[in-house]
């Protein structure tokens, strides 16, 4: 019989609501999962074990006394430090906001907790989101549960590399350039970027306004499409969130792909990829034809200006949206300031590592004057035309596909000397968020280190309904085991 | 385009960042490298925002005004590094000579 850590939230959520289990006993279950397993992955930045339990019994106390418990009863949740819950800290991964404390509970993961979701803690991440590996955070390096040498992708890889060890049924990321997406990759997970508007962002530390989003890291596609139900829906207090109604995107999740066109992009050459994602990537599309889906070409010829894109746009969003960080109004002051420019220098400079600094330094560069049009401008250009070219794919194609990364969990420290190497492990992922399409990562194999690999599917704006009916099919067909080994781990 | 050490040091007093001599070295180095390659946009079409654009932003067109209670003052200054009588404190404001450029 399976461990209560190893269920899926759908199961643990059933089991709870039907009295089989408590919900308890799923905290304490997978608490005792975290002491084993943290010392190996180091995913958490702090654990709230006795709000858990205290909100675990809650929740039994409710449904011993007939009150409805919600969809997510006893789900164990792993948080990304950059989601404000009222009386928690929150550092996004930076020295700039020690000592902060959230003064509200961020919408999204307050309709999570209406849920009956339980949030153990909160996680490591790239400071401010900035990376793809989970090696810029302040505090610490998370390492890859299937091998304790790789990384765990990034940004969200504290949750990433939490649910695929066992710590909590699901992760709660954010995704700007491929940061839920990513990171589900490499840790053998499924990661949804919902469409622009889908979630609400009230409580979400912003880093780029244009691409943010709220997205869900799961063990299996249907709990990835329950949780996005309970995530998803307007806000009052977000403007840039859809009005629309909440989908249960369960419904209809099974009745699988045939006929459905299927979109591969031409300018994707998997003679470029390493031998095992040639491989796997290839397997993937033979996969989805026998699905019964049918595969037709599309053209993005801006395919490989996303990168150079992406890092003018997000660069440009976070240059603006991280100048609130001044060591007047939260966070880090700096102790020694003669006057406000040297405390908003020295706050500054002393609170914000490196990617940050260097982000928000490019971003400053993209927006001054004399450079303004040759990059924030054209970059802006390229991207209606990335749009233009994506929604003409998706009137051919019902999803278009890619891999998520161009390849599996690298090294830790091997990417961390040239930043722009690191960035082109977004390739993939950048075009569905600069264009605000949905896209789901999905777990298609492993390379030949034993290390996951992961199919990309991208939906039209607010479709994402069919793209987590393609995703559960194409999960059915690939027969993914999420079974992390902790290679590397000297003792057991 | 490749970047100098006075360019480095421009776009940081701009972003409000004091760099140490190392990282600036390190700055010129790894910022042009990544500036060269964004250099390759020019290659590129460009498109208008179009009616996929809006595909997307559909949301919120007709949000109501609702006026709602923001956060309670104590609350927000609960995490003020410094503050006084319900206002934030700051040091003296003063011009310092030479670190702001304007731009």
């Amino acid at each position: 019989m399976s461990e209560l850590w190893e269920l899926s939230a759908e199961e643990v959520a059933r089991r709870v609501r039907s009295r089989e289990v408590s919900a308890s006993e799923v905290v304490e279950s997978a608490l005792a999962r975290t002491a084993r397993v943290e010392p190996l992955i180091h995913a958490w930045l702090e654990l709230f074990q006795e709000d858990a339990r205290e909100r675990a019994a809650e929740i039994d106390g409710r449904i011993r006394s007939g009150d409805p418990a919600g969809p997510l009863a006893g789900v164990t949740v792993s948080l990304k430090d950059n989601l404000n819950v009222a009386g928690w800290p929150l550092t996004c991964g930076s020295k700039i906001l020690s000592g902060y404390v959230a003064p509200y509970t961020a919408t999204a993961i307050g309709q999570l907790l209406d849920a009956g979701a339980v949030i153990l803690g909160r996680a490591n991440m790239d400071e401010f989101a900035m990376g793809s590996s989970c090696e810029n955070s302040a505090y610490q390096i998370t390492c890859n549960p299937w091998d304790l040498a790789t990384v765990p992708g990034g940004s969200s890889g504290g949750p990433a590399a939490a649910v695929a060890a066992g710590c909590a049924a699901l992760g709660i990321g954010s995704d700007t350039g491929g940061s839920v997406r990513q990171p589900a990759a490499l840790c053998g997970l499924v990661g949804v970027k919902p469409t622009w508007g889908r979630v609400s962002r009230y409580g979400l530390v912003a880093f780029a306004s244009s691409t943010d989003q709220i997205g869900p890291l799961t063990r299996n596609v249907r709990d990835a499409a329950l949780s996005l139900s309970v995530l998803a829906g307007p806000d009052p207090r977000d403007s840039t969130c859809s009005s629309s109604p909440a989908e249960d995107y369960l419904a209809g999740i099974e009745e699988g792909i045939r006929g459905l066109k299927v979109g591969v992009i031409r300018e994707i050459d998997a003679s470029t990829f390493d031998p095992a994602s040639a491989r796997v990537w290839r397997e993937a599309l033979s996969r989805l034809e026998a699905a019964g889906a049918e595969l037709v070409e599309v053209s993005l010829p801006s395919l490989d200006a996303a990168i150079a894109v992406y890092y003018v746009i997000a660069t440009s969003e976070a240059s603006t949206n991280l100048a609130r960080f001044d060591g007047v109004r939260y966070g880090r002051r700096a102790e020694q300031a003669d006057n406000l420019l040297d405390l908003y220098l020295a706050s500054r400079s002393e609170g914000f590592g490196p990617e940050v600094k260097r982000r928000i330094m490019l971003g400053t560069f993209a927006l001054s004057s004399g450079y303004y049009e040759a990059y924030y401008g054209k970059a802006h250009g390229v991207l209606e035309r990335m749009r233009q070219e994506l929604h003409a794919a998706l009137d051919t194609a019902d999803v278009v596909v890619t891999p998520t990364a161009p390849g599996a969990a690298f090294g830790i420290g091997e990417k961390t000397d040239d930043p722009l190497a690191m960035y082109l492990s977004d390739i993939f992922t950048t075009p569905a968020s600069l264009t605000g399409l949905p896209a789901v990562s999905v777990p298609s194999g492993l390379d030949d280190r034993g290390l996951p690999l992961s199919l990309q599917i991208m939906g039209r704006p607010f479709e994402e309904a069919t793209v987590f009916r393609t995703a559960r099919a194409f999960e059915l067909q690939a027969s993914f085991r999420l079974a992390p080994e902790f290679r590397g781990a000297e003792a057991g | 385009m490749e970047l100098t050490i006075e360019e480095v040091r421009k776009i940081a007093a701009l972003a409000r960042l004091r760099l140490k001599p190392e990282e600036e070295a390190v700055f010129v180095g790894q910022l042009g490298k990544i500036v060269g390659y964004i250099d390759q946009l020019q290659r590129y079409e460009t498109g208008s925002e179009s009616d996929a654009a809006l595909a997307v932003r559909e949301a919120d067109r007709e949000a109501e005004d609702i006026p709602h209670e923001c956060l309670p003052r104590d609350q927000f200054l609960a995490n003020a590094p410094a503050a006084m009588d319900g206002f934030l404190l700051v040091p003296e404001v003063k011009k310092t000579g030479g670190e702001v450029v304007d731009e």
